[in-house]
């Protein structure tokens, strides 16, 4: 269970995350989804007790973190975004230390390590030296790592950057394992086919701030099923709204003097009619492209721009 | 309480996998006490080195200073000697088993350092030979070090002096000067932002007065004057400050790995997590004293009823030191900052320190100088436990000391430790 409640947390002058409140609950999901720089490390490093907020209020399991930090940690298990192992050690004795770290010791240490040993598929390689592991194979001990103690709430910062996609399907298969015996977890990513894939609820973050949450139903019901036409070329900003006021049920997104961007319910059917009014006020249109509904166009509808780099 | 000890564990674990470290901290000081011995002791005059062959394919100023830096006779302990021959007849030497290693300074080198582009100095390593080819390496790699700083630091003004006076001939006006000058000062003070280690004085303990050795001394119940009791104090302190630096650059490991991060996010307090890594490291250094003093014992009749003191004076005082090194760890921006400083405040208190010259061996003046810094303190202390009476209260005030010291040491290194992880 993690409960976030108006947290803000600011470098100097620069304000990484502004007020920011969601709350997980056990045995679900939550997506933390948005571009490089939105302030998702930043909320996984506060709630991890690495970072101290500059306001607001973060609770884990009911322990405030910043007022019963060790408490607040007990139950908590941390995927860092990039490997956090031991390369000379085995993968057995990686989880070992990191299990004796939450206090767990003799026949209940060994069963749990080997449980995970065996979850993670690389109970046969238990004894090798983590620095003779394939890429994919430390991915799974970095995430095996975290479970030792049997956290009842998993951070995952952006898990997945930079793995092959076998091993990303694994892990993601993982992940999912663990909320069924009532984890919580909370996922950040940039990806949107991962948030929508995995989190059963999930907030879009961006600039630090948190710009929608829900449900994906809920989110998709923002877009009211709508699609999104982007086009590109050049347009006369002023006249647009003129143009495209006769059009039914179009509505205009963002537009500048490159891009615009439209929403419409069936889009593919209204597209000639667009073309016409656009070039009526004598746009030119040098490509179109059209989108199902979906985080992508969620994000670019709230933001005016794409979630990618 | 258990997770100090799981820690320690999974430190010693670590080290297991990599012996060389052990056999290097242990091996340097004994080289260079054999040599030592051997050199004063006279066995026909011979004194063995390694014998480094330079190749200088630049013939500049610059690599002309290098290849003197690295003929000095202090250059690597004094164990280095360097001579400088043609490409050819240093290939055919190496290849013959002559000399230790093979240093090739490239063309292009000088000019490659002040337009700051990576080059490469190649080492080619007598294989036939183990140890002393490995001091090479080390030492040169440590002057590599330095010079990548100086080019950080100072490559435009080098560039200036490498260009010369401008008008042909002249000398360097004076307006040149002061620029260059209040430049250099200027520098001078950034270097803040790259070594940012606030002044660390160790030698908080007693002037060691009444406990100092007197080696003349020729009574029964003391050890004779001999090479061990001169030369083995001395180099195990050398080998226990090899110990401390290379374990207080471990929290690199611990942070560049990500490690110290995930160390964060466990409940446990990070003072377990640091305490956990000075035990290693003394457990590995009480190993390392039980072993020079074995040494000393079957070489040179040291005796052995003062050994259990003496071990746990040399694990406690190195437990200290290398809390001392963790914090300029701690306080430093980069790996490679710490390795620079630490080498730096290393190597000049091994040898004032009484480590390469025992003090007896020196002027008095310096002498008196070294016993005051902290390896050359601890140093007299243990040497006055080995071959001297020591008294209880002294000994008590000397250990009160360390604690004290290592105390606030450790505490401070606690309190970094959350924001280096983040
Ligand atoms: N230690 C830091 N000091 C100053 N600014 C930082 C620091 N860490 C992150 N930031 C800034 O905070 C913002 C959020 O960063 P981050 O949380 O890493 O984003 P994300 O994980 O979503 O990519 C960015 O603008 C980043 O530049
Ligand atoms: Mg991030």
């Amino acid at each position: 269970m993690i409960e976030v409640e108006g947290f803000q947390k600011r470098y100097g002058d620069l304000v990484a995350v502004d007020d920011v409140s969601f709350t997980a609950a056990p045995g679900e999901i939550f997506g933390l989804l948005g571009p490089n720089g939105a302030g998702k490390s930043t909320t996984i490093s506060c709630i991890a007790g690495l970072l101290t907020p500059s306001a607001g209020r973060i609770r884990l399991m009911g322990h405030d973190v910043t007022t019963e930090g060790p408490r607040s940690r007990e139950s908590l298990g941390v995927v860092p975004q990039d490997l956090a192992l031991y390369e000379d050690l085995s993968a057995w004795e990686n989880l070992d230390y990191w299990g004796s770290a939450y206090g767990l010791r003799g026949a209940h240490l060994r069963n749990r390590v080997a449980e995970v040993l065996d979850r993670i598929g690389l109970a046969d390689r238990a004894k090798e030296a983590v620095k003779k592991f394939s890429g994919g194979m430390k991915r799974r001990l970095n995430f095996g790592c975290a479970l030792v103690h049997e956290p009842k709430t998993l951070l995952l910062d952006e898990p997945t950057v930079g793995v092959d996609p076998q091993s990303r399907v694994r892990l993601l298969d993982l992940v999912r394992a663990e909320t069924e015996k009532g984890t919580c977890v909370l996922y950040t990513t940039h990806y949107m086919e991962e948030a929508e894939n995995l989190c059963d609820r999930l907030a879009i973050i961006d600039h630090g701030k948190i710009i929608a949450s829900g449900t994906l139903e809920e989110l998709r019901a923002i877009l009211g099923e709508r699609d999104l036409v982007r086009l590109s070329g050049k347009f006369d900003t002023g006249r647009i709204g003129e143009a495209l006021a006769p059009l039914d049920g179009v509505e205009l997104v963002q537009a500048d003097e490159l891009t615009l961007t439209i929403a419409s319910r069936q889009a593919s059917t209204k597209l000639s009619a667009l073309f016409e009014a656009l070039s009526s006020i004598g746009s030119e249109i040098n490509e179109t492209t059209l989108t199902r509904p979906n985080l992508e166009t969620l994000f670019i509808k709230l933001t005016g721009k794409e979630l990618r780099e | 309480m258990r997770f100090i000890w799981q820690t320690a564990l999974k430190d010693l674990r670590r080290h297991r996998s990599e012996p060389f470290g052990f056999i290097i901290w242990l091996g340097i000081p004994l080289v260079i006490g054999t040599l030592m011995v051997l050199a004063s002791g006279g066995r026909g005059g011979v004194r063995p080195h390694a014998e480094l062959l330079v190749v200088d394919g630049d013939n500049t100023l610059l690599s002309g200073a290098l290849v003197s830096a690295l003929s000095q006779d202090n250059f690597g302990g004094g164990i280095i000697q360097a001579e400088e021959v043609s490409i050819e007849e240093g290939l055919d030497r190496i290849n013959d088993g002559d000399g230790s290693a093979l240093l090739i300074i490239p063309p292009g080198f000088t000019s490659a350092i002040l337009q700051e582009e990576p080059t490469t100095l190649n080492l080619i390593k007598n294989p036939a030979q183990r140890i002393l080819p490995g001091i090479i390496e080390e030492s040169v790699s440590i002057f590599v070090d330095l010079t990548w700083y100086v080019q950080r630091l100072f490559g435009d003004e080098l560039r200036d002096i490498a260009e010369g006076p401008s008008e042909g001939g002249g000398t360097f006006e004076d307006l040149f000067v002061a620029d260059l000058s209040v430049r250099i000062n200027r520098m001078m003070s950034r270097v803040g932002d790259y070594l940012f280690p606030p002044i660390i004085k160790l030698d908080a303990g007693p002037a060691p007065d009444e406990s100092t050795l007197d080696v003349e001394a020729d009574s029964e119940d003391k050890v004779s004057v001999n090479f061990g009791t001169l030369f083995v104090p001395g180099l195990l302190i050398m080998s226990i400050l090899f110990m401390c630096q290379s374990m207080s650059e471990d929290l690199w490991k611990e942070r560049d790995g990500q490690t110290l991060r995930r160390v964060t996010a466990t409940p446990r307090w990070a003072g377990s997590f640091l305490l956990g890594k000075i035990l290693a490291a003394a457990i590995l250094m009480f190993m390392v004293t039980l072993v020079a003093l074995t040494l000393g014992f079957v070489y040179f009749r040291f005796h052995i009823e003062t050994f259990p003191l003496a071990i746990i004076w040399t694990t406690f005082s190195g437990a200290v030191f290398v809390s001392g090194l963790m914090v300029i760890q701690l306080f430093v921006s980069s790996a490679r900052a710490g390795n620079i400083v630490t080498m730096i405040i290393i190597f000049p208190l091994m040898m004032v320190g009484g480590s390469f010259f025992p003090f007896e061996a020196m002027p008095e003046g310096m002498a008196a100088i070294g016993r005051l810094t902290p390896n050359g303190w601890a140093l007299e202390q243990m040497k006055a436990i080995l071959f001297d009476r020591v008294e209880p209260a002294s000994l008590a005030r000397s250990f009160g000391a360390l604690l004290i010291v290592g105390t606030g040491l450790f505490f401070l290194a606690t309190s970094r430790l959350r924001r280096a992880a983040s």
